[in-house]
Protein backbone atom coordinates (compact mmCIF):
# COMPACT_ATOMS: atom_id res chain seq x y z
CA UNK A 1 0.00 0.00 0.00
CA UNK A 2 2.82 2.41 0.93
CA UNK A 3 4.51 1.68 -2.38
CA UNK A 4 1.31 2.40 -4.26
CA UNK A 5 0.84 5.70 -2.43
CA UNK A 6 4.41 6.82 -3.10
CA UNK A 7 4.10 5.82 -6.74
CA UNK A 8 0.87 7.80 -7.08
CA UNK A 9 2.44 10.75 -5.27
CA UNK A 10 5.20 10.81 -7.89
CA UNK A 11 2.63 10.54 -10.71
CA UNK A 12 0.54 13.30 -9.12
CA UNK A 13 3.42 15.75 -8.87
CA UNK A 14 4.66 14.99 -12.39
CA UNK A 15 1.25 15.37 -13.99
CA UNK A 16 0.37 18.35 -11.76
CA UNK A 17 3.47 20.21 -12.94
CA UNK A 18 2.58 19.62 -16.61
CA UNK A 19 -1.00 20.84 -16.09
CA UNK A 20 0.28 23.83 -14.13
CA UNK A 21 2.52 24.85 -17.04
CA UNK A 22 -0.45 24.60 -19.41
CA UNK A 23 -2.61 26.60 -17.01
CA UNK A 24 0.02 29.34 -16.65
CA UNK A 25 -0.30 30.10 -20.37
CA UNK A 26 -4.08 30.41 -20.13
CA UNK A 27 -3.80 32.60 -17.04
CA UNK A 28 -1.11 34.84 -18.47
CA UNK A 29 -3.04 35.51 -21.68
CA UNK A 30 -6.33 36.00 -19.86
CA UNK A 31 -4.68 38.26 -17.27
CA UNK A 32 -3.24 40.59 -19.90
CA UNK A 33 -5.79 40.43 -22.72
CA UNK A 34 -8.95 39.37 -20.90
CA UNK A 35 -9.32 36.75 -23.63
CA UNK A 36 -9.68 33.01 -23.07
CA UNK A 37 -7.36 31.58 -25.68
CA UNK A 38 -9.10 28.25 -26.26
CA UNK A 39 -6.60 27.15 -28.89
CA UNK A 40 -3.72 27.40 -26.39
CA UNK A 41 -3.78 23.61 -25.87
CA UNK A 42 -3.52 23.03 -29.62
CA UNK A 43 -0.71 25.59 -29.92
CA UNK A 44 1.12 23.79 -27.10
CA UNK A 45 0.70 20.38 -28.74
CA UNK A 46 2.24 21.54 -32.02
CA UNK A 47 5.60 21.49 -30.19
CA UNK A 48 5.96 17.68 -30.08
CA UNK A 49 5.17 17.52 -33.81
CA UNK A 50 7.74 20.19 -34.62
CA UNK A 51 10.33 18.38 -32.48
CA UNK A 52 9.51 15.02 -34.09
CA UNK A 53 9.70 16.52 -37.57
CA UNK A 54 13.10 18.02 -36.78
CA UNK A 55 14.47 14.77 -35.34
CA UNK A 56 13.17 12.73 -38.27
CA UNK A 57 14.28 15.39 -40.73
CA UNK A 58 17.81 15.45 -39.29
CA UNK A 59 17.96 11.68 -39.53
CA UNK A 60 16.79 11.70 -43.14
CA UNK A 61 18.99 14.58 -44.28
CA UNK A 62 22.14 14.38 -42.14
CA UNK A 63 21.75 10.78 -41.08
CA UNK A 64 22.40 11.48 -37.40
CA UNK A 65 20.24 11.41 -34.33
CA UNK A 66 20.71 11.15 -30.58
CA UNK A 67 20.12 13.04 -27.33
CA UNK A 68 21.88 16.20 -28.56
CA UNK A 69 19.69 16.36 -31.67
CA UNK A 70 16.60 15.74 -29.56
CA UNK A 71 17.59 18.56 -27.21
CA UNK A 72 18.21 20.88 -30.14
CA UNK A 73 14.85 19.90 -31.68
CA UNK A 74 13.09 20.59 -28.38
CA UNK A 75 14.68 24.05 -28.06
CA UNK A 76 13.79 24.93 -31.67
CA UNK A 77 10.23 23.64 -31.14
CA UNK A 78 9.76 25.80 -28.04
CA UNK A 79 11.03 28.93 -29.81
CA UNK A 80 8.97 28.13 -32.92
CA UNK A 81 5.78 27.71 -30.91
CA UNK A 82 6.51 31.02 -29.15
CA UNK A 83 6.69 32.68 -32.57
CA UNK A 84 3.53 30.83 -33.71
CA UNK A 85 1.78 32.27 -30.64
CA UNK A 86 2.78 35.82 -31.66
CA UNK A 87 1.66 35.17 -35.24
CA UNK A 88 -1.74 33.83 -34.16
CA UNK A 89 -2.27 36.93 -32.02
CA UNK A 90 -1.30 39.19 -34.88
CA UNK A 91 -3.38 37.40 -37.50
CA UNK A 92 -6.47 36.44 -35.49
CA UNK A 93 -6.75 37.19 -31.79
CA UNK A 94 -5.87 40.90 -31.74
CA UNK A 95 -8.84 41.59 -34.02
CA UNK A 96 -11.15 40.55 -31.18
CA UNK A 97 -9.43 42.51 -28.39
CA UNK A 98 -12.20 45.04 -28.03
CA UNK A 99 -14.99 42.79 -29.30
CA UNK A 100 -17.53 40.98 -27.09
CA UNK A 101 -15.93 38.03 -25.23
CA UNK A 102 -18.12 35.55 -27.13
CA UNK A 103 -16.51 36.50 -30.45
CA UNK A 104 -12.98 35.93 -29.17
CA UNK A 105 -14.10 32.64 -27.67
CA UNK A 106 -15.59 31.35 -30.93
CA UNK A 107 -12.57 32.60 -32.89
CA UNK A 108 -10.08 30.82 -30.64
CA UNK A 109 -12.12 27.58 -30.66
CA UNK A 110 -12.15 27.75 -34.48
CA UNK A 111 -8.43 28.47 -34.47
CA UNK A 112 -7.84 25.30 -32.46
CA UNK A 113 -9.71 23.26 -35.06
CA UNK A 114 -7.65 24.83 -37.84
CA UNK A 115 -4.39 23.99 -36.03
CA UNK A 116 -5.46 20.37 -35.41
CA UNK A 117 -6.56 19.83 -38.99
CA UNK A 118 -3.37 21.40 -40.35
CA UNK A 119 -1.28 19.00 -38.25
CA UNK A 120 -3.43 16.08 -39.40
CA UNK A 121 -3.07 16.91 -43.07
CA UNK A 122 0.45 18.32 -43.22
CA UNK A 123 2.27 15.86 -40.93
CA UNK A 124 2.98 12.49 -42.57
CA UNK A 125 0.29 10.04 -41.42
CA UNK A 126 -1.02 12.83 -39.25
CA UNK A 127 -4.18 10.99 -38.18
CA UNK A 128 -2.17 8.25 -36.47
CA UNK A 129 -0.57 8.40 -33.02
CA UNK A 130 3.19 8.98 -33.15
CA UNK A 131 5.59 7.61 -30.59
CA UNK A 132 7.36 10.39 -28.70
CA UNK A 133 10.61 9.63 -26.85
CA UNK A 134 11.21 10.16 -23.13
CA UNK A 135 13.28 13.31 -22.87
CA UNK A 136 15.38 11.57 -20.24
CA UNK A 137 15.28 7.92 -19.26
CA UNK A 138 16.30 5.80 -16.29
CA UNK A 139 15.65 5.84 -12.56
CA UNK A 140 17.14 8.51 -10.33
CA UNK A 141 16.62 7.03 -6.86
CA UNK A 142 14.33 4.84 -4.80
CA UNK A 143 11.86 5.91 -2.08
CA UNK A 144 9.93 3.31 -0.02
CA UNK A 145 10.60 0.72 -2.67
CA UNK A 146 9.43 2.97 -5.49
CA UNK A 147 11.83 4.10 -8.19
CA UNK A 148 11.62 7.78 -9.05
CA UNK A 149 12.49 8.43 -12.68
CA UNK A 150 14.80 11.12 -13.99
CA UNK A 151 11.88 12.23 -16.12
CA UNK A 152 9.75 12.99 -13.02
CA UNK A 153 12.65 14.99 -11.57
CA UNK A 154 13.13 16.79 -14.88
CA UNK A 155 9.46 17.81 -14.98
CA UNK A 156 9.56 19.15 -11.41
CA UNK A 157 12.87 20.95 -12.01
CA UNK A 158 11.69 22.54 -15.28
CA UNK A 159 8.44 23.68 -13.65
CA UNK A 160 10.23 25.15 -10.65
CA UNK A 161 12.75 26.96 -12.88
CA UNK A 162 10.09 28.31 -15.26
CA UNK A 163 7.84 29.51 -12.45
CA UNK A 164 10.78 31.21 -10.74
CA UNK A 165 11.96 32.82 -13.98
CA UNK A 166 8.44 34.00 -14.78
CA UNK A 167 8.07 35.46 -11.29
CA UNK A 168 11.41 37.26 -11.52
CA UNK A 169 10.59 38.50 -15.03
CA UNK A 170 7.18 39.87 -14.05
CA UNK A 171 8.34 41.40 -10.75
CA UNK A 172 11.81 42.65 -11.51
CA UNK A 173 12.07 43.72 -15.13
CA UNK A 174 10.74 46.81 -16.91
CA UNK A 175 8.85 44.71 -19.46
CA UNK A 176 7.38 42.56 -16.69
CA UNK A 177 6.16 45.69 -14.90
CA UNK A 178 4.56 46.93 -18.11
CA UNK A 179 2.84 43.59 -18.67
CA UNK A 180 1.43 43.71 -15.12
CA UNK A 181 0.29 47.31 -15.63
CA UNK A 182 -1.42 46.48 -18.93
CA UNK A 183 -3.14 43.51 -17.30
CA UNK A 184 -4.64 45.89 -14.70
CA UNK A 185 -5.75 48.78 -16.92
CA UNK A 186 -4.90 48.83 -20.62
CA UNK A 187 -6.16 52.37 -21.22
CA UNK A 188 -4.11 53.91 -18.42
CA UNK A 189 -1.15 51.75 -19.41
CA UNK A 190 -1.28 53.45 -22.82
CA UNK A 191 -1.40 56.82 -21.08
CA UNK A 192 1.83 55.76 -19.33
CA UNK A 193 3.48 55.26 -22.72
CA UNK A 194 3.11 51.47 -22.71
CA UNK A 195 2.63 50.08 -26.20
CA UNK A 196 -0.07 47.40 -26.36
CA UNK A 197 1.59 45.61 -29.24
CA UNK A 198 4.88 45.03 -27.36
CA UNK A 199 3.10 43.82 -24.25
CA UNK A 200 0.91 41.43 -26.26
CA UNK A 201 3.87 40.13 -28.27
CA UNK A 202 5.83 39.37 -25.14
CA UNK A 203 2.81 37.80 -23.43
CA UNK A 204 1.99 35.53 -26.36
CA UNK A 205 5.59 34.47 -26.81
CA UNK A 206 6.05 33.60 -23.14
CA UNK A 207 2.65 31.87 -22.77
CA UNK A 208 3.06 29.87 -25.99
CA UNK A 209 6.67 28.89 -25.25
CA UNK A 210 5.73 27.71 -21.74
CA UNK A 211 2.78 25.88 -23.32
CA UNK A 212 5.18 24.27 -25.79
CA UNK A 213 7.34 22.99 -22.93
CA UNK A 214 4.19 21.59 -21.29
CA UNK A 215 3.20 20.00 -24.62
CA UNK A 216 6.60 18.35 -24.98
CA UNK A 217 6.50 17.05 -21.42
CA UNK A 218 2.91 15.85 -21.92
CA UNK A 219 3.87 13.89 -25.05
CA UNK A 220 6.98 12.57 -23.37
CA UNK A 221 4.98 11.50 -20.29
CA UNK A 222 2.40 9.71 -22.46
CA UNK A 223 5.11 8.33 -24.77
CA UNK A 224 2.96 9.28 -27.73
CA UNK A 225 1.46 12.32 -29.42
CA UNK A 226 -1.56 12.75 -31.65
CA UNK A 227 -2.97 15.62 -33.67
CA UNK A 228 -5.97 15.99 -31.32
CA UNK A 229 -4.10 15.86 -28.00
CA UNK A 230 -4.43 19.63 -27.91
CA UNK A 231 -8.14 19.35 -27.12
CA UNK A 232 -7.54 17.46 -23.89
CA UNK A 233 -4.42 19.46 -23.03
CA UNK A 234 -6.41 22.64 -23.55
CA UNK A 235 -9.39 21.50 -21.51
CA UNK A 236 -7.22 20.32 -18.62
CA UNK A 237 -5.01 23.42 -18.68
CA UNK A 238 -8.00 25.72 -18.90
CA UNK A 239 -9.79 23.83 -16.10
CA UNK A 240 -6.71 24.12 -13.91
CA UNK A 241 -6.58 27.86 -14.57
CA UNK A 242 -10.31 28.23 -13.79
CA UNK A 243 -10.06 26.24 -10.55
CA UNK A 244 -7.05 28.27 -9.39
CA UNK A 245 -8.48 31.57 -10.65
CA UNK A 246 -7.95 32.82 -14.20
CA UNK A 247 -5.22 35.43 -14.25
CA UNK A 248 -3.52 34.13 -11.08
CA UNK A 249 -0.13 32.45 -11.44
CA UNK A 250 -0.20 30.75 -8.01
CA UNK A 251 -3.79 29.78 -8.85
CA UNK A 252 -2.67 28.13 -12.09
CA UNK A 253 -0.11 26.03 -10.20
CA UNK A 254 -2.62 25.10 -7.50
CA UNK A 255 -5.26 24.26 -10.12
CA UNK A 256 -2.82 22.05 -12.02
CA UNK A 257 -1.93 20.14 -8.86
CA UNK A 258 -5.60 19.75 -7.85
CA UNK A 259 -6.66 18.41 -11.25
CA UNK A 260 -3.75 15.99 -11.39
CA UNK A 261 -4.52 14.95 -7.80
CA UNK A 262 -8.13 14.12 -8.67
CA UNK A 263 -7.04 12.17 -11.75
CA UNK A 264 -4.52 10.14 -9.78
CA UNK A 265 -6.91 9.54 -6.84
CA UNK A 266 -9.68 8.41 -9.19
CA UNK A 267 -7.34 6.02 -10.98
CA UNK A 268 -6.05 4.61 -7.69
CA UNK A 269 -9.14 4.29 -5.53
CA UNK A 270 -12.18 4.18 -7.83
CA UNK A 271 -12.94 0.90 -9.65
CA UNK A 272 -12.33 1.52 -13.35
CA UNK A 273 -11.32 5.02 -12.25
CA UNK A 274 -9.13 5.60 -15.31
CA UNK A 275 -12.29 5.77 -17.43
CA UNK A 276 -14.03 8.12 -14.99
CA UNK A 277 -11.15 10.37 -14.02
CA UNK A 278 -12.24 13.23 -16.27
CA UNK A 279 -15.79 13.02 -14.90
CA UNK A 280 -14.42 13.86 -11.44
CA UNK A 281 -12.18 16.60 -12.81
CA UNK A 282 -14.95 18.39 -14.67
CA UNK A 283 -17.43 17.95 -11.81
CA UNK A 284 -14.96 19.91 -9.72
CA UNK A 285 -14.72 22.57 -12.44
CA UNK A 286 -18.52 22.92 -12.38
CA UNK A 287 -18.54 23.10 -8.58
CA UNK A 288 -15.88 25.82 -8.57
CA UNK A 289 -17.77 27.82 -11.21
CA UNK A 290 -20.94 27.60 -9.09
CA UNK A 291 -19.54 28.24 -5.63
CA UNK A 292 -16.39 30.26 -6.33
CA UNK A 293 -16.55 31.71 -9.85
CA UNK A 294 -13.34 33.68 -9.42
CA UNK A 295 -11.45 30.46 -8.62
CA UNK A 296 -9.65 29.48 -5.44
CA UNK A 297 -6.99 32.20 -5.63
CA UNK A 298 -8.60 34.55 -8.16
CA UNK A 299 -9.77 38.08 -7.48
CA UNK A 300 -13.46 38.82 -7.77
CA UNK A 301 -14.00 41.51 -10.38
CA UNK A 302 -17.08 43.69 -10.20
CA UNK A 303 -18.32 44.33 -13.71
CA UNK A 304 -19.94 47.71 -14.35
CA UNK A 305 -23.25 47.28 -16.18
CA UNK B 1 0.29 73.38 -26.22
CA UNK B 2 -3.22 72.00 -26.61
CA UNK B 3 -5.80 72.87 -29.20
CA UNK B 4 -9.25 71.53 -29.99
CA UNK B 5 -10.49 72.82 -33.29
CA UNK B 6 -14.21 72.33 -34.01
CA UNK B 7 -14.22 68.88 -32.43
CA UNK B 8 -17.19 66.52 -32.53
CA UNK B 9 -17.11 63.25 -30.58
CA UNK B 10 -19.76 60.55 -30.21
CA UNK B 11 -20.19 57.23 -28.43
CA UNK B 12 -21.83 55.20 -31.17
CA UNK B 13 -24.84 57.17 -32.29
CA UNK B 14 -24.89 59.35 -29.16
CA UNK B 15 -23.21 62.71 -29.77
CA UNK B 16 -21.05 63.83 -26.84
CA UNK B 17 -19.05 66.88 -27.98
CA UNK B 18 -20.18 69.34 -30.61
CA UNK B 19 -18.06 72.02 -32.26
CA UNK B 20 -15.74 72.27 -29.28
CA UNK B 21 -13.07 74.91 -29.73
CA UNK B 22 -10.58 75.47 -26.94
CA UNK B 23 -6.87 75.96 -26.36
CA UNK B 24 -4.28 75.94 -23.63
CA UNK B 25 -1.17 78.09 -24.12
CA UNK B 26 2.22 77.47 -22.51
CA UNK B 27 2.33 78.60 -18.88
CA UNK B 28 -1.44 78.77 -18.45
CA UNK B 29 -3.68 77.06 -15.94
CA UNK B 30 -6.96 76.57 -17.75
CA UNK B 31 -10.04 75.18 -16.08
CA UNK B 32 -12.71 73.27 -18.02
CA UNK B 33 -15.96 73.29 -16.08
CA UNK B 34 -19.25 71.56 -16.58
CA UNK B 35 -22.05 69.75 -14.77
CA UNK B 36 -22.43 65.95 -14.81
CA UNK B 37 -22.87 64.63 -18.33
CA UNK B 38 -21.57 67.82 -19.96
CA UNK B 39 -18.78 65.89 -21.71
CA UNK B 40 -15.81 66.74 -19.50
CA UNK B 41 -14.40 63.22 -19.32
CA UNK B 42 -15.15 62.72 -23.02
CA UNK B 43 -13.05 65.84 -23.65
CA UNK B 44 -10.23 64.31 -21.56
CA UNK B 45 -10.48 61.02 -23.44
CA UNK B 46 -10.58 62.80 -26.80
CA UNK B 47 -7.54 64.91 -25.94
CA UNK B 48 -5.71 61.72 -24.89
CA UNK B 49 -6.65 59.96 -28.12
CA UNK B 50 -8.53 57.20 -26.30
CA UNK B 51 -11.74 58.40 -27.97
CA UNK B 52 -11.43 59.47 -31.60
CA UNK B 53 -12.82 62.81 -32.68
CA UNK B 54 -15.36 62.30 -35.46
CA UNK B 55 -14.77 65.74 -36.83
CA UNK B 56 -12.25 68.50 -36.22
CA UNK B 57 -8.69 68.23 -34.99
CA UNK B 58 -7.04 67.79 -31.60
CA UNK B 59 -3.43 68.97 -31.44
CA UNK B 60 -1.24 68.22 -28.45
CA UNK B 61 2.19 69.86 -28.38
CA UNK B 62 1.63 70.76 -32.02
CA UNK B 63 0.89 67.19 -33.13
CA UNK B 64 -2.36 65.67 -34.29
CA UNK B 65 -3.44 63.19 -31.59
CA UNK B 66 -5.10 60.96 -34.23
CA UNK B 67 -1.65 60.40 -35.75
CA UNK B 68 0.32 60.59 -32.51
CA UNK B 69 -1.58 57.97 -30.45
CA UNK B 70 -2.16 57.87 -26.70
CA UNK B 71 1.04 55.98 -25.93
CA UNK B 72 3.25 58.76 -27.35
CA UNK B 73 1.79 61.57 -25.23
CA UNK B 74 3.98 60.91 -22.22
CA UNK B 75 7.21 61.05 -24.20
CA UNK B 76 6.15 64.46 -25.56
CA UNK B 77 5.95 65.72 -21.99
CA UNK B 78 2.25 65.32 -21.23
CA UNK B 79 1.29 64.01 -17.78
CA UNK B 80 -2.22 62.63 -17.32
CA UNK B 81 -4.39 62.25 -14.23
CA UNK B 82 -7.50 60.32 -15.31
CA UNK B 83 -10.87 60.51 -13.56
CA UNK B 84 -11.09 58.31 -10.48
CA UNK B 85 -7.26 58.33 -10.21
CA UNK B 86 -7.04 54.93 -11.93
CA UNK B 87 -3.84 53.81 -10.27
CA UNK B 88 -2.77 50.25 -11.00
CA UNK B 89 -4.25 48.76 -7.82
CA UNK B 90 -2.24 45.54 -7.79
CA UNK B 91 1.05 47.38 -8.22
CA UNK B 92 2.87 49.11 -5.39
CA UNK B 93 2.99 52.89 -5.12
CA UNK B 94 6.67 52.74 -6.10
CA UNK B 95 5.83 50.70 -9.22
CA UNK B 96 3.07 53.13 -10.18
CA UNK B 97 5.55 56.00 -9.89
CA UNK B 98 8.20 54.08 -11.81
CA UNK B 99 5.77 53.62 -14.70
CA UNK B 100 5.02 57.36 -14.65
CA UNK B 101 8.74 58.09 -14.78
CA UNK B 102 9.54 55.52 -17.48
CA UNK B 103 6.71 56.91 -19.59
CA UNK B 104 8.56 60.20 -19.99
CA UNK B 105 12.21 59.34 -19.59
CA UNK B 106 14.11 56.43 -20.98
CA UNK B 107 14.97 54.12 -18.08
CA UNK B 108 17.85 56.01 -16.54
CA UNK B 109 19.65 56.77 -13.32
CA UNK B 110 17.55 59.81 -12.48
CA UNK B 111 14.55 58.05 -11.00
CA UNK B 112 15.74 58.28 -7.38
CA UNK B 113 16.14 62.09 -7.32
CA UNK B 114 12.74 62.48 -8.99
CA UNK B 115 11.18 60.11 -6.49
CA UNK B 116 12.73 62.17 -3.71
CA UNK B 117 11.17 65.31 -5.19
CA UNK B 118 7.74 63.68 -5.25
CA UNK B 119 8.12 62.51 -1.66
CA UNK B 120 9.01 66.09 -0.66
CA UNK B 121 5.94 67.42 -2.48
CA UNK B 122 3.65 64.68 -1.12
CA UNK B 123 5.17 63.63 2.22
CA UNK B 124 2.50 60.97 2.85
CA UNK B 125 3.69 59.00 -0.19
CA UNK B 126 7.08 58.19 1.34
CA UNK B 127 5.74 55.77 3.94
CA UNK B 128 3.43 54.12 1.41
CA UNK B 129 5.96 53.33 -1.32
CA UNK B 130 5.90 49.53 -0.77
CA UNK B 131 2.13 49.40 -0.27
CA UNK B 132 -0.25 48.22 -3.01
CA UNK B 133 -1.89 51.27 -4.59
CA UNK B 134 -5.33 49.69 -4.30
CA UNK B 135 -5.06 49.65 -0.51
CA UNK B 136 -4.52 53.43 -0.18
CA UNK B 137 -7.20 55.86 0.98
CA UNK B 138 -8.91 58.07 -1.63
CA UNK B 139 -6.82 61.08 -0.65
CA UNK B 140 -3.58 59.14 -0.84
CA UNK B 141 -4.56 57.69 -4.20
CA UNK B 142 -5.23 61.22 -5.49
CA UNK B 143 -1.74 62.31 -4.40
CA UNK B 144 -0.07 59.24 -5.97
CA UNK B 145 -1.99 59.77 -9.23
CA UNK B 146 -0.75 63.37 -9.37
CA UNK B 147 2.78 62.33 -8.41
CA UNK B 148 2.71 59.66 -11.15
CA UNK B 149 1.84 62.34 -13.70
CA UNK B 150 4.47 64.77 -12.38
CA UNK B 151 7.45 62.49 -11.74
CA UNK B 152 8.67 62.72 -15.33
CA UNK B 153 8.58 66.55 -15.15
CA UNK B 154 5.96 67.03 -17.88
CA UNK B 155 5.44 70.33 -19.63
CA UNK B 156 1.66 69.91 -19.71
CA UNK B 157 -0.52 68.17 -17.11
CA UNK B 158 -4.15 67.29 -17.83
CA UNK B 159 -6.26 66.40 -14.79
CA UNK B 160 -9.77 64.99 -14.97
CA UNK B 161 -11.88 65.80 -11.89
CA UNK B 162 -9.08 65.27 -9.37
CA UNK B 163 -11.19 66.58 -6.46
CA UNK B 164 -13.94 63.99 -6.97
CA UNK B 165 -14.56 62.05 -3.75
CA UNK B 166 -12.08 64.01 -1.65
CA UNK B 167 -12.93 65.66 1.68
CA UNK B 168 -13.09 69.50 1.68
CA UNK B 169 -9.79 69.63 3.60
CA UNK B 170 -8.06 67.41 1.07
CA UNK B 171 -9.56 69.34 -1.84
CA UNK B 172 -8.01 72.51 -0.45
CA UNK B 173 -4.65 70.80 -0.04
CA UNK B 174 -4.87 69.33 -3.55
CA UNK B 175 -5.61 72.69 -5.18
CA UNK B 176 -2.75 74.33 -3.26
CA UNK B 177 -0.37 71.72 -4.67
CA UNK B 178 -1.82 72.20 -8.17
CA UNK B 179 -1.24 75.94 -7.87
CA UNK B 180 2.31 75.35 -6.67
CA UNK B 181 3.03 73.08 -9.66
CA UNK B 182 1.69 75.77 -11.97
CA UNK B 183 3.83 78.42 -10.28
CA UNK B 184 6.90 76.27 -11.01
CA UNK B 185 6.12 76.60 -14.72
CA UNK B 186 3.95 73.60 -15.61
CA UNK B 187 1.04 74.23 -17.96
CA UNK B 188 -2.18 72.71 -16.62
CA UNK B 189 -5.59 71.84 -18.00
CA UNK B 190 -7.81 71.21 -14.99
CA UNK B 191 -11.12 69.54 -15.77
CA UNK B 192 -13.34 70.17 -12.77
CA UNK B 193 -16.87 70.18 -11.48
CA UNK B 194 -15.96 72.23 -8.43
CA UNK B 195 -16.23 75.57 -10.23
CA UNK B 196 -15.38 77.85 -7.33
CA UNK B 197 -12.19 76.01 -6.42
CA UNK B 198 -11.18 75.45 -10.04
CA UNK B 199 -11.67 79.04 -11.16
CA UNK B 200 -10.02 80.41 -7.99
CA UNK B 201 -6.64 79.09 -9.16
CA UNK B 202 -7.12 79.23 -12.97
CA UNK B 203 -6.06 81.90 -15.46
CA UNK B 204 -8.85 81.15 -17.89
CA UNK B 205 -11.84 78.87 -18.06
CA UNK B 206 -14.31 77.18 -20.36
CA UNK B 207 -17.83 76.15 -19.40
CA UNK B 208 -19.06 73.03 -21.14
CA UNK B 209 -22.81 72.40 -21.28
CA UNK B 210 -24.34 69.44 -23.12
CA UNK B 211 -21.16 68.90 -25.12
CA UNK B 212 -20.81 72.51 -26.26
CA UNK B 213 -18.66 75.36 -24.98
CA UNK B 214 -21.29 77.66 -23.48
CA UNK B 215 -18.90 80.28 -22.15
CA UNK B 216 -15.20 81.08 -21.97
CA UNK B 217 -13.02 83.79 -20.60
CA UNK B 218 -10.71 84.88 -17.79
CA UNK B 219 -11.34 82.93 -14.59
CA UNK B 220 -12.29 86.05 -12.60
CA UNK B 221 -14.94 86.99 -15.15
CA UNK B 222 -16.35 83.49 -15.21
CA UNK B 223 -16.53 83.40 -11.43
CA UNK B 224 -18.89 86.36 -11.52
CA UNK B 225 -20.77 85.39 -14.68
CA UNK B 226 -24.43 84.50 -14.47
CA UNK B 227 -24.11 81.39 -16.64
CA UNK B 228 -21.39 79.85 -14.51
CA UNK B 229 -23.12 80.85 -11.28
CA UNK B 230 -26.45 79.41 -12.36
CA UNK B 231 -24.76 76.15 -13.22
CA UNK B 232 -22.65 75.55 -10.13
CA UNK B 233 -22.19 78.05 -7.46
Amino acid sequence: MAELLVQQLVNWITLGCIYALLAIGFSLIFGVLNVIHFSHGDVAMTAPFIALALVQGSMAVVGVTGPAWLLLAVVVAVLAVGVIGIALDKIVIRRFRDAPAMMALVATVALGIVIRELIRHLYPQGSNPHAFPRLVSGMAFEVAGVSVSWFALLVVAITAILVTLLFVFLRMTALGLRIRAASEDRVVARMMGIRDSRVFRATFFIASAIGAIAGLLFASYAGVTRFDFGVMAGLLGFSAAVIGGLGSMPGAILGGLIIAGIEVLAQTFVPDGASYRLVFVFLLVIAVLIFRPAGLLGRTVMEKV
Amino acid sequence: MLELNDVDTAYGAVPMLRNVVMSVQAGELVCLLGPNGAGKTTTFMTVCGVVRAQRGKVSVMGKDIAVLGTENLASLGVGLVPEGRRLFPGLTVLENLRLGYDAVSARGPNFEPQLEKMCALFPRIRERLRQLAGTLSGGEQAMVALARALIGEPKLVIMDEPSLGLSPKLIGEYFEITQEIHRRGTTILLIEQNAEMGLSIADRGYVLVKGKVAQEGPAKELLSSKVAKSLYL
